[in-house]
């Protein structure tokens, strides 16, 4: 399987303020995406990820290293073909329609007259803007268009669909949406490269992830073998007993009216939780088993760099 | 007990305070306005066009606009000019002009009514003539400035000299009139030089293409000898006066004594009339008659 | 070739939505139509006053147009960050400089066709009759748009709109002050000093050169060497300009 993206020490600074002063941004980005796969892009604020995305599209110019994208050097416009790119806050030109702007879209592609007649009706019904095709952008909501972004994205029928925060800004029912289409990108073979704050949402679809930090790839791996199966605590939410009834078995997190929420590390200990509110008779409320997520490994990551 | 004014009818009173504030300050700037207006102050429109130092300065000025500049300036000053209040107005007449010459030399309308501007009102002969020969100097195949020049000579401070230079140079402008040529030998003749005056229209007569031309020529051909003789013949009177204590009783008296050759004939070979009162010859009938 | 059409037809459909344009276009008018009122107050020759002020309304709100609009062009783009999606695509960023410059040429074509036939229309109720003259006049006003617009857009690609509007005004100016250079010329005797004024003079432009209203007013005639030669200087100096810019946005990274 061919790599849709190869960065290899990827480095670029700026140079900030009246007396120019140089802060590095990137410093040594090297990972790959595979074709095919789902990849995510996580990192906190400012660790540079916006950066790496406008390296990959010919955005900023980096001060080093190397971009390939299936293969082409990233500095021909040429290279772009193949791609789709939907950023954050997607900005349109709010004097045309949906439908106009795809149009565009589709002309920068040199997409014929025929190919756009087919396409951006599929499109705009894909992405749910079926009946607000005609208005113009200006008029659009923010998820409309996050909608819109994402049919501009699609009108060349990109092998890589690169996306920055798809997710941000959306309702929950938009979210699920965008989250079906991109699991559907991965039925159609498509690489998808994106970068988001919703950990949960990059769980459920990305196949590999990579976490930057301060301009460094601090971990990289697919989801399976950064994420252990391990019980990391378990929550019980027990009723009808104090707080006081469980010391040494757990941590009382928190009260309400007469229900106890525990949290108890020890797996040996929650057979003994479970009995002791059988024997003084209480009443099991809930009891789940939390394991690692991603979320618990960026956290980690994060503080530890 | 007073019930609080509601925010709707807060801003209902607002708004009208706002409408009452308007009116006053419209009422109030527009009297303002009106009372300023009654203040007299000391005015001079657009004069401040005097102090450019020259045309050559201000071309730069407008930045491939020259010919509207020029326009301008002439609107404004053809405004100026009529405005009869402003006393020393005449006082640049030149100098304002040849700004708009040198901006737009090929303009014609400026020189010929800033050259009747300075005729007629201001009374600057020099400034007309500075003024049309820039006009002959910029436009070499216009022959009314010299023209115009030639007639301010001849007609304004009967400088014929200076005309019959101006006509001469019109004539060799292609397209100049005819009549200029006459106007030429005119200018000679007033001028004093009799020869040449009668050269010059006897070249006219014979080279006049209509009657009416030969007619003309032919009158003051008649006219030039009359002049000769008549200035000979006088000048012999006054010399058999001297001699003889009186004046002669005729014409032929001058020959017999010598004092002429002979008496001579008028173009047509009339006689002229002798008053021996006053001493004075004359033609028989006038040369514009004939 | 089609991306530069895509992106000069949405550069076509911005600008002609921009009401700067129409309060510009409505102030030729007027001038236009003023000139007839304005006539009225000279002593002689009225026509002239006519097709003075009514060139001259072409070319002052021509370049204008030109400027202001010329100037917010890339700006917005950069400033709106409608750029990212666009320079995403398989674009060069020449193609995108030169079909915002041909999107404006454009616009500034239909502007100033519009502005000739109020003028042409003026000009025939005085004088009852079409002067062809008077088109050779607007062209060449026309081609000096054509060149500030690419000015417009080199100072857009990197300036603000404000400071981007003085530096092209800059530019109008010297272009007609050339003759200056060359007077100064003149004065100075052979040496470095000279040479170098000398290499100014020719560099700077000279709009002057596309300046042919004086003759067409009076009915002069033009060399015809100058028609080709005054038409290849614009079109070179113009291809410089956006040859710049060209260098200018290709270096610029987008944050």
């Amino acid at each position: 399987m061919a790599d849709a993206i190869r960065i290899e020490d990827l480095r670029k600074s700026f140079r900030l303020g009246f007396i120019p002063k140089t802060r590095e941004i990137l410093k040594g980005i090297t990972f790959s995406v595979r074709e095919g796969e789902t990849f995510g892009y996580l990192g906190p604020n400012g660790a540079g990820k916006t950066t790496t995305i406008k390296c990959l599209l010919g955005l900023i110019r980096p001060d080093a290293g190397s971009i390939a994208i299936f293969g082409r050097p990233h500095a021909s416009p040429g290279s772009r073909a193949p791609l789709g790119f939907l950023p954050e806050n997607p900005y349109f030109y709010d004097y045309l329609t949906a439908r106009e702007f795809l149009a565009f879209t589709g002309d920068l592609f040199g997409l014929g007259r025929a190919e756009q007649g087919e396409r951006i009706p599929r499109l705009l019904e894909l992405v749910g803007l079926a009946r607000a095709a005609d208005l113009p952008l200006r008029k659009y909501s923010r998820g409309m268009l996050q909608r819109a972004g994402l049919a501009q994205a699609l009108i060349n029928d990109p092998k890589l669909v690169v996306l920055d925060e798809p997710l941000g800004g959306m309702d929950p029912l938009g979210r699920k949406e965008i989250r079906d289409i991109i699991v559907r990108f991965k039925d159609e073979g498509k690489t998808v490269f994106f970068t988001s704050h919703i950990l949960q949402d990059i769980e459920m679809i990305c196949d590999r992830v990579a976490i930057i930090v301060g301009g460094r790839i601090v971990k990289e791996g697919s989801l399976r073998d950064l994420i252990s199966e391990k019980v990391l605590f378990t929550e019980v939410t027990v009723s009808g007993l104090p707080p006081a009834a469980f010391e040494g078995l757990g941590e009382s997190v928190s009260t309400r009216g007469d229900r106890v929420l525990l949290k108890v590390y020890d797996e040996a200990r929650v057979d003994e939780v479970v009995g002791l509110v059988h024997d003084r008779k209480g009443r099991l409320v809930s009891l789940s088993p939390r394991t690692e997520t991603l979320e618990d490994i960026f956290v980690d990551t994060v503080t530890r760099t | 007990m007073k019930t609080p004014l509601s925010s709707a009818g807060r801003q209902g009173t607002a708004t009208i305070l706002l409408i009452v504030f308007l009116l006053a300050a419209a009422a109030g700037l527009v009297g303002l306005k009106a009372a300023t207006d009654r203040i007299v102050r000391e005015e001079l429109p657009g004069s401040s066009i005097i102090y450019i130092p020259s045309g050559k300065f201000l071309k730069y000025a407008t930045f491939g606009f020259r010919g509207l500049a020029a326009d301008l300036i002439y609107l404004w000053a053809i405004q100026y000019y009529s405005t009869p209040t402003i006393d020393d107005r005449f006082d640049h007449l030149d100098h304002i002009f040849a700004i708009i010459n040198e901006l737009d030399p090929r303009y014609q309308d400026p020189y010929e009514v800033g050259a009747l501007i300075a005729v007629q009102e201001a009374r600057n002969v020099g400034a007309a003539f500075a003024i049309l020969d820039r006009g002959a100097a910029n436009n070499s195949d216009q022959w009314i400035y010299p023209f115009n020049a030639g007639h301010i000579a001849l007609m304004t401070i009967k400088d014929y000299a200076l005309a019959e230079t101006y006509f001469e140079r019109t004539m060799k402008i292609p397209g100049a009139p005819d009549f200029v040529e006459r106007l030429r030998a005119n200018a000679i003749f007033k001028k004093g030089d009799l020869g040449t005056s009668w050269e010059t229209w006897l070249d006219i007569y014979e080279r006049a293409a209509d009657e009416r031309t030969k007619k003309i020529a032919s009158n003051h051909l008649y006219n030039v000898k009359a002049t000769i003789d008549r200035t000979a013949l006088e000048a012999a009177v006054a010399a058999y006066r001297e001699r003889f204590g009186r004046p002669p009783a005729d014409l032929d008296a001058l020959a017999r004594t010598g004092l002429v050759r002979e008496v001579p004939k008028d173009l047509d070979g009339k006689d002229y009339v002798y008053d021996p009162e006053t001493g004075r010859v004359r033609t028989a009938i006038s040369p514009w008659r004939r | 070739m089609k991306r530069i059409g895509a992106i000069a037809g949405i550069t076509f459909k911005e600008a002609k939505r921009d009401r700067i344009l129409y309060l510009l276009f409505f102030f030729a008018a007027l001038g236009i139509v003023a000139s007839r009122v304005l006539a009225i107050l000279t002593v002689g020759d009225r026509v002239k006053i006519i097709k003075d002020v009514g060139l001259a309304s072409i070319a002052v709100f021509g370049v204008l147009m030109a400027i202001l609009i010329g100037t917010g062009l890339v700006y917005k783009e950069i400033d709106k960050k409608t750029i990212f999606t666009l320079l995403a695509k398989p674009l060069h960023r020449a193609e995108f400089i030169l079909g915002k410059f041909l999107g404006l040429v454009l616009t500034l074509f239909v502007m100033t066709a519009a502005m000739t036939v109020i003028f042409l229309a003026i000009v025939y109720a005085h004088t009852l009759q079409v002067e062809g003259r008077l088109l050779v006049a607007v062209a060449y006003i026309f081609l000096e748009l054509v060149l500030i617009t690419a000015v417009a857009i080199l100072f857009s690609s990197f300036s603000t709109p404000i400071l981007s509007s003085l530096f092209a005004l800059a530019f109008y100016l010297i272009g007609h002050l050339s003759w200056g250079l060359e007077l100064i010329i003149k004065k100075m005797a052979p040496g470095t000093g000279r040479t170098l004024v000398r290499i100014l003079y020719l560099v700077l432009p000279d709009l002057e050169n596309f300046n042919f209203k004086t003759e067409v007013v009076h009915g002069l005639p033009i060399p015809p060497g100058i028609y080709v030669s005054s038409v290849l200087y614009g079109v070179c100096y113009t291809a410089f300009i956006l040859g710049l810019a060209v260098l200018v946005f290709r270096r610029r990274d987008f944050v």
